[in-house]
């Protein structure tokens, strides 16, 4: 096989590779973020395609439209994650399920299923100081303001 | 068995099960099994491709191709939404070097430039804004891992078998294909002023196409202001609308 041939079947197979990739994780993942990470990957494949293409044809039209993709793709960040900090103020959770009251009439409700517990990491013990220094001053409302101190 | 089609089919088989084994279904096991079948199906499917002639170019071919879907995997099976994103770096490196080999310099440097530089840091800085604790419960499950692993993976599996079709030499149904030349390429995209020659074209016949792609950024520039903007007064207000 000539190697040009060879090279834009190669190509064209790892870019169909990443776009099934990107697709499987759209679909199947329920963090927003990793959604939009997939959708990323599958643009990487159009790339990698559009990019061989324009090599086959001696051509920049290929490299032209890659450099779309690319604008089209920052674009998307921008608003995707204005939404999905939206989302997230709204709700407090990152999680899609989170918005399926937003489904068609007919569909019954999203039940999720009882998740095992997580096995617990071991953690290192923490190493006990001796006591020293005075216990510094807080303030009531502090606590309020910053709960996890 | 050892038609081509039957390997495509086969290694199509075999990834759309380590996929499934491989997302994240609850307190489900059989990662490492999900895996090696991973492992397996793509060395199989990598089979099919044809070597570019020189044992060099193949070699980087395969590291970098390897590096690009095995991160893509990773990407999309992993927990923790912050290994995603380093998972998804790496896929970007591989796929940028592979935009080096196929000759497109400027657009290597720029895909690592613009999605590694700047859209990832974006999304990591959305990661530690809401979920700064790592996992959820929502990482550790996926709508349908089955069903959607394996229409994927179909879709997949039709799109590499009609790419071998269409360019197989005995085809019937295209005309013949006559692929460029050293000489014609040396003249063309492979130019050693390759660079500026695409910013001539760029800024030459495509000069709408940019000026579009810049309003586009503008408008979702502003978009994104708006979005935000419109939204930020009410925090956690969403319940009571529910049912």
């Amino acid at each position: 096989m000539h190697p040009e041939i060879a090279l834009l079947n190669d190509f064209l197979l790892v870019g169909a590779l990443l776009f099934g990739v990107g697709l499987i994780g759209f679909v199947s993942r329920r963090n927003m973020i990793v959604m939009f990470l997939s959708a990323e990957i599958m643009l990487q494949g159009v790339s990698l395609s559009l990019a061989a293409w324009g090599r086959f044809h001696n051509d920049f039209g290929g490299q032209t439209l890659v450099l779309l993709i690319i604008a089209v793709a920052a674009c998307e960040a921008a608003v995707a994650l204005a939404l999905v900090l939206t989302l997230f103020h709204r709700r407090g959770s990152l999680d899609i399920a989170a918005w399926h009251f937003l489904r068609e009439a007919n569909q019954p409700p999203f039940r999720d299923a009882p998740l095992p517990e997580e096995p617990a990491q071991r953690r290192e013990p923490w190493p006990r100081l001796p006591t020293a220094g005075v216990r510094p001053e807080t303030f009531g409302e502090e606590n309020d303001y910053r709960p996890r101190v | 068995m050892l038609d081509p089609r039957h390997i495509l089919i086969l290694a199509v088989l075999l990834g759309a099960v380590g996929l499934w084994l491989m997302l994240p279904r609850g307190g489900a096991r059989g990662r490492a099994v999900g895996t090696v079948l991973g492992i397996v199906a793509l060395g199989l499917w990598f089979s099919q491709s044809h070597g570019l002639g020189q044992w060099t170019a193949d070699g980087m071919f395969f590291v970098l191709a390897a590096i690009a879907v095995v991160a893509a995997v990773g990407t999309v099976t992993s927990r923790n939404p912050v290994y995603c994103a380093i998972w998804f770096g790496l896929s970007l490196l591989g796929a940028a070097g592979l935009l080096l080999l196929v000759g497109a310099q400027f657009l290597a440097v720029a895909t690592v430039l613009v999605y590694a530089g700047a859209i990832l840091v974006m999304f990591l800085f959305v990661l530690m804004v809401a979920q700064p604790e790592g996992k959820a419960s929502c990482d550790r499950m996926s709508w349908e891992a089955g069903i959607s692993a394996a229409a994927g993976i179909a879709m997949v599996g039709v799109l590499s078998v009609a790419i071998g079709g269409v360019l197989a030499p005995s085809c019937p149904a295209m005309p013949p294909i006559v692929p460029p030349t050293q000489e014609e390429l040396a003249a063309g995209v492979l130019d050693p002023h390759q660079v500026a020659r695409l910013g001539g074209e760029l800024f030459g016949r495509r000069l709408i196409a940019v000026e579009i792609a810049g309003t586009l950024l503008l408008a979702a520039l502003v978009g994104a202001a708006v979005i935000v903007n419109q939204f930020s007064g009410r925090r956690h207000d969403g319940q009571s609308r529910e049912q």
